[in-house]
């Protein structure tokens, strides 16, 4: 199998498609063997490669991506852990099914060649004389193609349009949107072959779903002019929608992932480069079949530096784990914590900037979350205090007076008040991420184990640019890192609880159908898993928080001040009496 | 009794009536109405009384009046000079009999602006003498010829149809009531476009509150929103400032609330300029370099703003496929143009200073050669700059024209400074810089407009401080955009490459996402909207200073500073006047009191603060085309409540 060259893989998975059932752990071991292969000939023969295609190299991210993914794989299997290969195989088998529909068009049988092709096969030079340098651009290339199939496309769409009636269009319509899903995997899984493979002439996979349906329509007509000039108007616009979704999604990067779980074990996952981590979050709990919760978060470790951060849901995870490095031993994992959304569950021990926790009524959480979050513009709560701040280079930890403010953290500098012209900027937040230190104490002999760093996420390994803050308790950290979060993310970090919220209580309901006992006020007794695993923090406010809508939440501030004027006027109105004799 | 007809043309008519105390209040204005002329607006005012006989029905001896009454005859609307919050004043009509609250709604209906329970009318600082005769030559917008629809319900259903947010009927972009003649458009124009940055000399001549003190001694002045202006003593042509005086901004929407945008943001520019309000040095530069961005964009596109029709979803659609296929056609191109964009070749700064090496610069990365020559080769470096941070390091005078990456890699940041020959250069290779940290290649369209922007900024350095107070549109001074702690800090050369830095961030915004951006900045500052009191506490001897902010209450010791408690509306239970000793108590839930006597501004206008605070929190979205005067006047009237 080994042997295999490119091109007879690809005959050899098509083979495949036809008795799907079978052998698809051996398969799978191809596939991986050859990707493996790739991958090492890419390094090995990189000079080489590079008198070829010294672009390619350069530009394209797809190619680190499969590299990347590769070392997760290799991982798993010399781990030889009880990996959850038939998931990975699902992902795989869907590749493999799209190969084999772009290794057909290849083979010439029944359909015309692409219309498209003529073109493709001269822009290469074309571009090549524009360059003057002699050089092929293999990145560029399959998107010229691809744009020229456009052209092509909307050339022909339009004819039909012209001729079509209203019902045809429709009908027509369904038909290329119902393909698009279809079409938009090949070109993706197009775009990567195309990095692996340069000596494959790419191919336009959109031209079945864009033109064939084209010749098919049939012409009724039976509407006046105009309309079918609103009509072939309309028709291009949505092709044009189509054709731009069919661009963005020919350079949409995959990675195979490995997460971990909370048990130890491990799930290996294909994501793509658009999925942000709710929707990771969310297929991973489909999968693993646990119980629903807000709670559930995706944790990005680095052991390296020892330290951690929930992602938030609102991220793109693709792009994070993107700036973990080849050989890097940083770990995902799928776990619940309580503190993701600590922040909204009892909002006022973040908020008001108290030193002692407190309960509150849930009616004035919800006020406070809608003041602080949903006005004009984000309140930053007022953090301020004495941190110990690691020194640059040193071992040594000293002493300042840190502020927070919506502009970054500030400190105030020896000998001055805390007015705010006198701050100095100790850090903006755009560029760094908020992390938990895990046992600093012993690693870098700081004060408390109440750490927290700031780094730009991209740096993987000890610098001076990453800044270490100690905490005198853990309140006190979890207070300044959830206020760095507002600050940095804002309203975003409420609207992605919400959004977790929402997916909760469409969890429940679901599950009410089967169970009818689950009631509205009740929740937390449906919630096991929540509470077992933490020990931290009880949170009371899960349950009714939980089945609370951000439209609840309205009417409640203003019942709450409408209370409050009842009573401001009635106190009115008595000391009226007081006052006139 | 005598009545006094107050007739502008006529001069004033004194004559006697005699009158019986059985007539009803309307009779006798028709009496007094004989003349061919229209009185509808004329009403009676009571002098002695300082009161209005605004009930028709009523009759005289109702209304407490006896022969020694003096009454007035005279119109309820009358011109008044209206200072506005960037600083321009409006000579218009507005109504002097009913609540000042209900003067000030007409008031924004006639400039436009929505929700008018936001702004109130106050006092102006007393300026001294000398200044008093250069206000003599200061320019008056006048309004007054614009009709005024006299009716309270009228005035009542256009402020609802504002609040409701139906599209007002537009005329050439403006308001129907402005587009009457080319001296109104003058005045909408002045209304809804953000005034040029002032001279530093005269942010530095004009008034500073010093201290919180200072700050308190301004909301002393503020109008009784439940008494008309003639009960507080405001006379025909007097001057009053209009002012943001609530900070809650309901559903700011660039859409409707031009003149109100506009406003809000000179209102806050003005509370950064003259250090109303802290903040940092980094926040100062930040509102300094939007300050320059929102003057430059207003004067290039005026109309933009008034016609800003939502772009049709396909033109969106087809925009961007234009612009990805011109992209990537011209990642290609880069790559034959970056060596002409090169050829005066940037240098590096190594330990020993300055090397020259060949940059080529291609989608989102710069590698460098030793020689053009090699230029085709293997890099000696590339380096990706999506995600870093780009600084300038630029004298104009000295012909310094350096670029400072920050550019993250696994194992920290790299600092790298690359420095070009002249100011071409700079601005291109600056620009491509900015836009690979934000993940766009050379092709975006935003290019050639980011080459601009710098150049553009670029010029404000070279005209030397001295001439620099001569003022035109490409030119600023940078003193204009900070307060005047920093004219002392820095010099305006200082401040240039500073502001810079920070307008590179906000350079690609829209004239309102700038102004929006200016506003949430603002309202993120941790003093924002807190309107200080001195007040003294019950059981405590010394005066403390009460900060009352949209959310809570706050008490501050006056001498440190420091804030000593914060009350949040969302505990409060209830609160009241005692207008005998003149002391607002308050109750919190978990039988927090607290009582305070006001040393600063009358109980009143604290009353009415913490009163408007909760009025404006019951403002709900779904609701915002009603405003409830009576849910106001209830919560902030006292025992003058209607």
């Amino acid at each position: 199998m080994d042997q295999l060259s490119d091109d007879e893989l690809d005959h050899a998975a098509e083979e495949d498609s036809d008795k799907e059932d079978q052998d698809l752990d051996k398969m799978f071991g191809a596939w991986l063997g050859e990707l493996d292969k790739l991958t090492k000939s890419l390094d090995d023969g990189k000079p080489e490669k590079l008198r070829k295609a010294p672009l390619r190299q350069e530009t394209n991210l797809a190619n680190f991506s499969y590299r990347f993914s590769m070392y997760n794989i290799n991982e798993a299997l010399n781990q030889g852990d009880p990996v959850d290969l038939d998931a990975l195989m699902a992902d795989l088998c869907s590749i493999e099914q799209e190969l084999s529909s772009i290794g057909k068009p290849n083979s010439g049988t029944s359909r015309l060649p692409p219309p498209g092709e003529a073109k493709l096969r001269q822009r290469p030079p074309a571009g090549h004389s524009v360059s003057g340098h002699g050089r092929p651009l293999a990145s560029n290339f399959s998107l010229d193609d691809i744009t020229a199939q456009l052209e092509q496309a909307s050339l022909s769409m339009d004819e039909a349009a012209q001729q079509s009636s209203a019902g045809a269009v429709s009908d027509h319509e369904v038909r290329s949107l119902g393909r698009s899903p279809r079409s938009s995997i090949n070109s993706a899984s197009a775009g990567s072959m195309d990095s692996l493979d340069m000596e494959k002439p790419p191919r336009p996979p959109e031209v079945d779903g864009l033109q064939q349906p084209a010749p098919q329509l049939p012409s009724q007509d039976t509407i006046a002019v105009c309309l079918q000039e609103e009509q072939a108007a309309k028709l291009k616009a949505e092709k044009i929608r189509v054709a731009l979704e069919k661009i963005k999604e020919a350079q949409v990067k995959k990675l195979v992932i490995r997460v971990h779980m909370s048990d130890e074990s491990s799930k290996t996952m294909m994501v793509d480069e658009r999925q942000t981590v709710r929707q990771v979050l969310d297929s991973l709990l489909d999968k693993s079949h646990c119980g629903y919760s807000p709670d559930w978060s995706l944790v990005e470790t680095i052991t390296e530096l020892q330290m951690e951060r929930i992602f938030e849901d609102h991220e793109n995870l693709v792009e994070n784990l993107l700036n973990w490095t080849r050989d890097s031993h940083n770990k995902l994992m799928f776990t619940e914590r309580i503190e993701k959304y600590a922040l909204f569950k009892n909002p006022q021990n973040y908020l008001l900037g108290r030193k002692e926790t407190s309960e509150m009524a849930d009616r004035n959480k919800e006020a406070l979350l809608e003041e602080c979050f949903c006005g004009s513009s984000v309140s930053v709560p007022e953090m301020e205090g004495v941190l110990w701040l690691k020194e640059d280079g040193k071992k040594s930890w000293k002493k300042r007076y840190f502020l927070l403010r919506a502009s970054g953290i500030y400190y105030v500098p020896k000998g001055k008040a805390k007015a705010s012209r006198d701050l100095v900027c100790f850090l903006q937040l755009d560029h760094v991420n908020v992390y938990h230190g895990q046992d600093y104490r012993s690693k870098y002999k700081a004060p408390t184990d109440y750490c927290l760093a700031l780094k730009h996420p991209q740096i993987q390994k000890k610098s001076q640019y990453i800044k270490y803050l100690c905490c005198d308790d853990v309140r006190t950290l979890h207070q300044w890192v959830n206020g760095i979060r507002i600050a940095k993310y804002g309203k975003q970090l409420y609207m992605n609880y919400q959004e977790a919220m929402k997916r909760t209580e469409a969890a429940y309901d679901w599950s009410s159908l089967s169970s009818s006992s689950i009631k509205s006020g009740s929740s937390s007794s449906s919630l096991p898993e929540s509470h077992s695993n933490h020990s931290t923090q009880s949170d009371s406010g899960v349950s009714d928080s939980t089945c609370s809508s951000h439209a609840r939440s309205q009417s409640v501030v203003s019942s709450i001040f409408s209370e409050a004027w009842k009573r401001g006027t009635q106190m009115e109105e008595s000391s009226k009496v007081r006052v006139s004799p | 009794m005598p009545v006094v007809k107050n007739d502008p043309q006529n001069r004033r008519h004194i004559s006697d009536y005699n009158v019986r105390g059985k007539i009803v209040v309307v009779r006798l204005c028709l009496c007094l109405a004989e003349m061919k002329k229209d009185w509808s607006d004329h009403a009676l005012w009571w002098e002695q009384k300082q009161q209005w006989l605004l009930r028709p029905a009523w009759t005289l001896d109702k209304c407490g009046i006896h022969a020694d009454a003096r009454l007035t005859f005279t119109p309820q609307h009358k011109p008044l000079r209206l200072g506005l919050p960037n600083g321009m004043t409006v000579r218009l009509r507005a109504c002097f009999s009913g609540p000042t609250f209900r003067t000030v709604m007409g008031i924004c209906k006639l400039l436009s602006m929505r929700h008018p329970e936001e702004l109130s009318l106050l006092r102006p600082v007393e300026e001294k003498k000398k200044k008093k005769d250069k206000e003599a030559q200061e320019e008056v917008y006048d309004l007054t010829g614009v009709p005024l629809t006299s009716g309270a319900d009228e005035m009542y259903r256009h402020a609802a149809l504002c609040l409701s947010g139906s599209v007002p009927n537009l005329y050439n972009g403006m308001p129907a009531h402005f587009a009457d003649s080319p001296q109104t458009e003058a005045v909408y124009k002045m209304l809804s476009i953000s005034q040029p940055p002032p001279a530093p000399e005269v942010i530095a001549k004009m008034y500073r509150p010093a201290s919180v003190v200072d700050k308190a001694h301004i909301h002393s002045r503020w109008l009784d929103s439940s008494r008309s202006l003639m009960q507080q003593g405001i006379q025909e042509n007097d001057r009053l400032w209009l002012r943001f005086k609530y900070y809650t901004f309901h559903e700011l929407e660039p859409k409707y609330d031009a003149v109100r945008l506009t406003q809000l943001y000179e209102q806050a520019r003005w509370a950064i300029l003259l250090e109303d309000i802290d903040c940092t040095e980094e926040e100062m530069m930040l509102f300094g370099a939007l300050q320059y961005h929102i003057n430059k964009v207003s004067q290039s596109e005026p109309q933009a703003m008034m016609s800003c029709p939502a772009m049709d979803d396909l033109d969106s659609a087809l925009q961007s496929l234009e612009v990805k296929m011109e992209g990537e056609s011209s990642s290609m191109d880069m790559l034959l143009t970056s060596p002409s964009i090169s050829a005066s070749r940037p240098k590096r700064l190594t330990l020993k200073g300055y090397k020259q090496y060949w940059f080529v610069f291609k989608d989102a990365s710069i590698s460098y050669f030793k020689s053009k020559e090699e230029g085709f080769g293997e890099p000696i470096q590339k380096m990706d700059l999506k995600g870093c941070e780009v600084a300038g390091d630029v004298n104009v005078a000295g012909q310094k024209f350096c670029i400072k990456l920050l550019i993250p890699s696994p194992e920290g940041m790299n600092e790298v400074y690359l420095r070009c020959e002249n100011e071409q250069q700079y601005s291109r290779w600056m620009a491509a810089c900015r836009l690979a940290a934000k993940g766009k290649s050379l092709a975006d369209s935003s290019f050639s407009s980011e080459v601009k922007n710098i150049q553009a900024f670029l010029s404000m350095q070279h005209s030397n401080p001295g001439a620099a107070s001569a003022q035109n549109d490409e030119n600023i001074n940078t003193h204009s955009l900070v307060s005047p702690r920093y004219h002392k800090k820095y010099k305006p050369k200082q401040l240039t490459p500073r502001i810079l830095e920070a307008y590179q961030n906000v350079a690609q915004l829209s004239l309102t996402d700038a102004i929006l951006r200016f506003l949430q900045i603002w309202q993120a500052l941790p003093d924002f909207g807190v309107s200080f009191f001195v007040v003294r506490f019950k059981g405590s001897r010394k005066d403390e200073v009460l900060g009352i902010a949209p959310n809570r209450l706050i008490r501050i010791d006056l001498g440190v500073g420091d804030v000593v408690k914060t009350w949040r509306y969302n505990n409060m239970r209830q609160w009241n006047v005692n207008w005998d000793i003149r002391q607002v108590a308050i109750e919190f839930d978990g039988n927090v009191n607290i009582a305070f006597g006001c040393v600063t501004a009358d109980c009143k206008i604290v009353h009415e603060y913490i009163g408007g605070y909760i009025f404006m929190s019951t403002r709900s979205r779904e609701q915002s085309d009603t405003l409830n005067e009576e849910l106001f006047h209830k919560l902030t009237g006292g025992h003058e409540a209607l």
